[in-house]
């Protein structure tokens, strides 16, 4: 296990809850609507996720766990993994005034305390899927998943990694290589990410026995705005590139 | 494909695979792309032993004898360029490596349903024919448990190409919206598809996704000669070319 990356993820997480997610966490468990990513792209608009309806869903990093509310909300059996305290506290505070309640885990994604084959989905929304080491948490997605189970997670593009400076909003100039791309902590940075390429993903998943279902690469919509918080991508550059991309993968 | 690639492909013949033709029919081992990816390095390929090969926009058809040379049982060549096949004869003739040749555009090939066990395309339909179109085409062509392997340009490239000239390390236009480009001063007909897309168009088809391979320069790789437009330093860094891999069920 990356114990190294888990604490550091854990001690930025800690101080981002404070920043951020605890603030706006009321915010996000209110919302009617599943959105994606830093320009709330709505579920509806790209149907990725489909009807969830009864299914085992375990989110993998759920942070203060707004999306399983989201599927709560739809009928889903949520449960919240998450290796950060101060986030599963806000979570629980928000299950506590909203009355929506499913189980909650303190473990990192790439040990998770739970049983094989238990899962119908398995979803990652800038949760493991940047914060956690791939190898491991992809490892620990599959043997969660029941055959015929589904992975769905999101994270940066490539050509956010390729194109951010070490400091500040990402460019239209290649920053840095793909080629050895992976691990990654970022100047001035606590937290540890991890960004593969696309050809390392799909051999990754395939590894794992999953079939590649779907890419989908975010455009941000002609009413989007510039991110708040997450401020590292203007909404110009995200109609020109892709910032965030979703996997979907099916476990055979 | 379009007439207009015929015409270009044509003068690229006259310019430089004509020439080219028996240096690259005579090679030993199999690479990948301007920078010669040795495939003993990157395993895109089946064993191709008794197996039946068609290759889409196979030019002058040296991946077609280095598979044949590799123990293929039927290799088909396609091209819609009658020069380069032309060449392809020449090279059949001198070398007695036997293969099929047939004028045809990677869009349409008058070949029968399920005949194939490999279809592969080296910049050939992967980069000038509509993958609307030759994406089910590959998939007809194949037997199940068939493998398709192509290899083009990678859309990263694509952003990083300014209108005319080298490649640069600045995004050069949007990602979102590639599709047929014709560059200035060029006359083909280029198709090029985001990732997503690939992979959408690629089950729609009723393929599996078996494997992308982002092709990286070798460290004794050197500036191509005559596809000049990326020096290797940025094929260092960034994969200018990339294969995919995908089966039919």
């Amino acid at each position: 296990m990356n114990e190294d990356s888990i604490k550091a993820n854990i001690v930025q997480w800690t101080k981002s809850n404070a920043d951020f997610t605890d603030p706006s966490a009321q915010r996000h468990w209110a919302s009617e609507e599943i959105f994606w990513g830093v320009f709330s792209i709505p579920e509806d608009d790209i149907d990725v996720i489909g009807d969830v309806n009864g299914l085992d869903v375990v989110e993998l990093g759920c942070g203060t766990a707004y999306f399983s509310a989201w599927l709560a909300k739809r009928g889903a059996r949520p449960v919240g993994v998450d290796p950060t305290p101060a986030q599963l506290a806000t979570a629980r505070r928000m299950q506590a005034e909203t009355g929506i309640e499913f189980p909650l885990v303190e473990a990192a994604a790439e040990s998770v305390p739970l049983p094989d084959a238990s899962f119908d989905l398995a979803l990652s929304e800038y949760g493991a899927s940047l914060w956690a080491d791939p190898e491991q948490w992809v490892r620990e997605a599959a043997r969660l998943l029941r055959p015929g189970g589904r992975l769905i997670f999101l994270t940066n593009s490539i050509l956010v990694y390729l194109c951010a400076p070490d400091i500040g909003v990402t460019t239209e100039q290649l920053q840095r290589p793909l080629f050895g791309m992976g691990r990654i902590q970022w100047p001035g940075e606590v937290g540890i990410e991890y960004h593969l390429p696309h050809g390392r993903w799909i051999g990754l998943l395939r590894d794992n026995g999953f079939a590649i279902e779907a890419l989908h690469e975010l455009r941000a919509h002609e009413d989007a705005v510039d991110p708040g918080y997450y401020d590292f991508v203007t909404v110009e550059w995200g109609r020109k590139w892709p910032a965030e991309e979703i996997w979907v993968a099916r476990k055979l | 494909m379009s007439a207009r690639n015929v015409e270009a492909w044509t003068r690229a013949n006259t310019d430089y695979t004509d020439a080219r033709a028996e240096e690259a029919w005579g090679k030993d081992e199999i690479d990948w792309g301007i920078w010669a990816v040795p495939e003993s390095e990157v395993h895109a390929l089946p064993d191709v032993s008794g197996k039946d090969v068609v290759e889409l926009g196979c030019g002058t058809a040296y991946f077609g004898a280095w598979l044949k040379r590799r123990g293929a049982r039927r290799v088909v060549g396609v091209d819609p360029t009658p020069a380069q096949l032309e060449t392809a004869r020449r090279c059949m003739a001198k070398t007695g490596i036997e293969l099929e040749l047939v004028q045809a555009f990677g869009e349409d090939v008058p070949l029968p349903d399920a005949s194939f066990d490999l279809v592969i395309s080296e910049h050939g339909a992967a980069a000038w024919a509509d993958p609307e179109r030759w994406l089910p085409e590959a998939y007809r062509l194949l037997r199940p448990g068939g493998r398709l392997v192509f290899l083009h340009t990678s859309p990263l490239a694509y952003c990083c190409f300014p209108a005319v000239g080298q490649i640069t390390e600045q995004l050069q236009r949007p990602y979102f919206g590639l599709d047929a480009v014709v560059w200035p001063g060029d006359d083909g007909v280029e198709y090029q598809l985001t990732h997503a897309e690939w992979i959408s168009l690629l089950r729609e088809t009723g393929f599996l996704v078996e494997r992308l391979i982002e092709l990286q320069a070798t460290e004794s790789a050197v500036t191509h000669e005559y596809y000049n437009d990326v020096p290797v330093e940025w094929a260092r860094q960034w994969p200018e070319e990339e294969i995919w891999v995908a089966s039919k069920p």
